[in-house]
């Protein structure tokens, strides 16, 4: 069984957002509702001030806080693959789990909109979801989270589940590059113009996304949390780097 | 057997009626034309906003007021026993109140019925909690089942009570783990946040048993029992000045800790001690309240009783609600782009939903106070 993992080179990340644009395409998302997410960051004072930008979709952990705080198993992790996903047929719409996230990557749309005005209300929801829009992608699975989610309930990154999973068995690694595994690619590696996400197999020693993290020294983020993320960081100090808190200002 | 009068019950009742009538009409209609965009809550970092607030804390003040009524069953002091009956009713009208709530805040909670029983996560905290409070529940009913029988002693509720006095520390316990167990958030990540519960908890129970009775006799004390009136002129400020010095010295040294520490998320405390409702809740909710309690001249008077007794009851429910928003203010992972602070204001439909689960305990209060006999005494008294 594979355990696909993400590799971000923050060295060729040029902060310009197609990864968010081409997630929020893929997976019909509600304007503000960025399961993949550029933060940005700054540090220091005029005319020492760093500027960094920060990629960060769902780490998909190994050790996921939020499966464990669930009460009903909505979020569950999925042994081949190791995608943390949503059950939104279970799900109660508790938000302990947005609680026990330590990188904020989960939404709860059933709220007052981001930005007005509010495109719910333009196309309202049918068959129960929370909106219909005349260009909504095509998939649809609520017991993996995927598609456009019912009110009331959790959602986050999958990995883009819905093609990943359908990836031939045993393949190293899934890059856009390869004409025959393109379609299989998540929707943020396959659109970044940089070529700074790598997606892979970590459970293979053969795998790029391996060979990346150990020549380049890949590190997780907040590994002290023992949350595992199965997303890996690549920076050679060039250029943006991990944030050094998730805060954007410490205490006075 | 004695039995209490509240002063103008109708007015009680009626009161609670029209203002669960407005208050829940006004929420539900909020509700149901916006759903949860009803709510001020975001995703950016305030996902438990004043619902939640007010479910916490109408259910530890439920759970010590069983805690109360418990151990005045199993002290064997038959004057504490007077009590137990009121404190048991009002337990469930408490833990009703929040529950209410905190159904209409849930996305999905009829499913929460099934979903969570069947899928037992025993990994999750409120997963237990949910199981303890159920197992709560039924020995509320169960207790005041036997506390209504004719001639009821204290020996034959005492199993019971045993019972009901673990139920309601392991739903106080628990509550507490539902935020002590979030190490990625160290304002709220603590292995004392279950004692800081039982203390809230403990507190909430004297101070609304000791409102509530006052209320039952239509706040006259020469209208009471004579030994309940004993009672309440002394033990009762004694405990309830103990209580109150709990509550303060935990609330004081987590203040200075958030003030002291660096970790992420402590820095609002600067925030919240600059603070008016900060304030507010400890030198007006609590140190005015102790001061009162054990000063000679003010710890018998009813009114000063009653007074002191309603200072903590709001002195509570700001700490709660500062526990819990205040844990949520930091954006996390949120970039520059995402204010120091997040500001909240609940909403309409919020502030409805607290003003609902208030009435809603009254009403429910004061339909047991007609009709069901909460001032009843063990046998041993009434022989």
């Amino acid at each position: 069984m594979a355990k696909w993992g993400m590799v971000i080179d923050l060295d060729k990340c040029t902060g310009c957002q197609a990864c968010t644009t081409a997630c929020a395409m893929e997976n019909t998302r509600l304007p503000g509702e960025n399961w993949q997410d550029v933060l940005f960051y700054h540090e220091g004072t005029y005319p020492n001030v760093k500027l960094m930008w920060f990629p960060r979709p769902c780490m998909h952990c190994e050790n996921p806080s939020c499966v464990e705080v669930c009460p009903t198993g909505a979020t569950y992790k999925e042994k081949d693959g190791g995608f943390v996903l949503v059950d939104w047929n279970k799900c109660i719409g508790c938000k302990y789990c947005m609680v026990a996230c330590p990188y904020g990557v989960r939404f709860y749309t059933d709220e007052k909109p981001v930005v007005e005005p509010d495109i719910r209300s333009v196309f309202p929801g049918k068959e129960g979801r929370q909106w219909s829009p005349p260009y909504q992608a095509p998939q649809d699975d609520p017991a993996h989270g995927v598609g456009i989610q019912p009110p009331g309930v959790v959602s986050k990154c999958t990995f883009c589940y819905h093609r990943v999973s359908k990836a031939p068995k045993g393949v190293a690694d899934l890059d856009e590059s390869i004409p025959e595994l393109k379609e299989f690619v998540p929707a943020c590696v396959r659109m970044c113009p940089p070529k700074a996400r790598y997606f892979g197999d970590l459970d293979n020693p053969a795998s790029k996304v391996n060979r990346l993290i150990a020549d380049k020294n890949g590190v997780r983020l907040m590994d002290e949390t023992g949350n595992k993320p199965q997303v890996y960081y690549l920076s050679g100090g060039a250029a943006a780097s991990v944030p050094r808190a998730r805060a954007s200002r410490a205490k006075a | 057997m004695t039995t209490a009068s509240i002063a103008r019950p109708t007015g009680v009742l009626v009161t609670a009626v029209i203002g669960l009538v407005v208050t829940g009409g006004i929420a539900l209609s909020g509700l149901l034309g916006k759903g949860g965009a009803a709510f001020n809550t975001t995703s950016d970092g305030i996902f438990w906003g004043l619902p939640i607030v007010t479910y916490d804390y109408f259910l530890l003040t439920s759970t010590g007021l069983a805690m109360v009524a418990s151990i005045a069953l199993l002290a064997g002091a038959r004057d504490f026993a007077a009590l137990a009956k009121r404190c048991v009713w009002l337990a469930l009208a408490a833990l009703i109140g929040g529950v209410a709530v905190l159904a209409l805040e849930l996305g999905h909670p009829v499913r929460a019925l099934w979903a969570i029983p069947l899928n037992a996560q025993a990994a999750s905290p409120l997963f237990w909690k949910v199981l303890f409070v159920a197992a709560y529940l039924v020995l509320l009913l169960v207790l005041f089942a036997r506390l209504s029988r004719p001639g009821w002693t204290l020996a034959s509720v005492r199993g019971t009570a045993i019972a009901t006095l673990a139920a309601a520390l392991g739903v106080t316990m628990l509550a507490g783990l539902v935020y002590g167990t979030m190490t990625m958030r160290p304002f709220w990540s603590s292995a004392d946040v279950p004692m800081a519960f039982l203390v809230e908890s403990l507190l909430g129970g004297i101070a609304f048993t000791i409102f509530f009775t006052y209320l039952a006799y239509g706040f006259d004390p020469d209208a009471m029992p004579p030994q309940l009136k004993a009672l309440l002129a002394s033990p009762m400020p004694a405990i309830f000045a103990v209580a109150i010095l709990a509550q303060g010295l935990f609330v004081g040294t987590r203040a200075i800790t958030g003030l002291y520490a660096n970790a992420e998320g402590l820095q609002v405390w600067q925030d919240i001690v600059g603070g008016a409702l900060f304030h507010l809740e400890l030198w007006v909710g609590l140190a005015l309240p102790l001061v009162l309690m054990l000063m000679q001249g003010t710890r018998r008077p009813g009114g000063i009783q009653v007074l002191a007794a309603a200072l903590v009851m709001v002195s509570l429910f700001l700490s709660r609600y500062e526990y819990i928003i205040g844990g949520q203010r930091v954006p996390l992972f949120k970039g520059s782009w995402a204010p120091d602070l997040l500001l909240y204001q609940p909403s309409l439909t919020e502030w409805m939903l607290l003003l609902m689960a208030i009435f809603l305990m009254g009403l429910v209060y004061a339909l047991g106070e007609r009709a069901l006999a909460l001032s009843a005494e063990p046998k041993e008294r009434a022989a």
